[in-house]
């Protein structure tokens, strides 16, 4: 029954951005760091804003608010990042604040709205828990449309 | 054991620092560079701030100058302190100049074609007028 149980629950990596609740599946995250010192790369877009080293490995940062055309995360001593895995493409997704790991009911979980436009477009998911609202990212999405946007007109 | 090493030069534009593989540089320009050297300032690398040395590199035949803020040394870097661009990173750059980043001191410094940074200055800024008169002009002048 609990393995039942389990396969009916989505398992979400919860973090916040524009004062809102965001998330990726939780298995495309595979830790959370704080972020050192960035070197920024020449002709970057804004929402790439540098690069790290973290265990000896040179990880790009994506700041996803930048990439909804809204506000940079505020980059402080204390500005953490989740180290997200899509394919073979490692990314750390900066954030105002890391909410951590979060249960739903996959009966909790609707379609994205349709629309092509604003956050909309990254969405893959709504997923609701006692605290409220949880947009779900669509982490392949977010990196297809970082890369389309970088790629001079 | 032997560990191979790289020959960086280090220099800066603006307020920020670069390297380039030391081969690819003919001459360093301790003044500022006249127009004699063909110099090239604006890049992805940013526009030098007070322009007061030249890295000259040959570029298709010919020697190019790039404009730079200061020139910081040579480092000798073992080959495992190199390292390369993260395939998102890279995909999403607009310059190919960049080629890599290395790490000194705990910090990453990004590495520079040099050759391929004044190309994309040159595309960037577009055909140069043709000095030669043309048709019209040359009606005129008769």
């Amino acid at each position: 029954l609990h393995i039942i149980m389990a396969d009916l629950d989505a398992w979400l990596f919860c973090l916040r951005l524009l004062g809102a609740r965001y998330a990726f599946e939780a298995q495309l995250v595979s830790e959370v760091v704080r972020m050192g010192p960035l070197t920024r790369l020449p002709s970057a877009p804004a929402f790439l804003p540098g690069v790290f080293t973290h265990r000896g490995e040179v990880v790009p940062v994506l700041d996803v608010q930048q990439l909804m055309g809204q506000g940079a995360v505020a980059m402080t001593p204390n500005t953490r990042a989740a180290i997200t895995q899509c394919g073979e493409w490692k990314v750390a997704v900066v954030a105002e604040a890391i909410e951590g790991l979060v249960c739903v009911p996959t009966a909790h979980l609707d379609p994205a709205p349709g629309s092509a436009k604003g956050v909309a477009e990254f969405l893959a998911n709504v997923a609701r828990d006692p605290k409220g609202e949880i947009a779900v990212l669509d982490l392949n999405r977010l990196v297809e449309v970082a890369r389309a946007r970088s790629v001079p007109a | 054991m032997s560990v191979a090493y790289a020959s960086l030069l280090m220099f800066q534009v603006g307020a920020r620092c670069f390297a380039a593989p030391v081969a690819a540089i003919a001459r360093i320009h301790k003044g500022k560079p006249g127009s004699d050297t063909n110099p090239v300032q604006g890049t992805a690398l940013g526009t030098p701030l007070f322009g007061k040395r030249g890295l000259t590199v040959a570029v298709d035949g010919r020697n190019r100058t790039l404009v730079v803020d200061q020139v910081l040394g040579v480092r000798s870097v073992p080959a495992g302190d190199l390292r390369a661009m993260p395939a998102v990173a890279g995909a999403c750059l607009r310059s190919r100049a960049v080629t890599g980043l290395v790490l000194l001191e705990e910090l990453l410094t990004v590495v520079v074609d040099l050759e391929a940074l004044i190309r994309e200055a040159d595309a960037s800024a577009g055909p140069k007028p043709d000095p030669r008169p043309t048709e019209e002009m040359a009606s005129h002048a008769q």
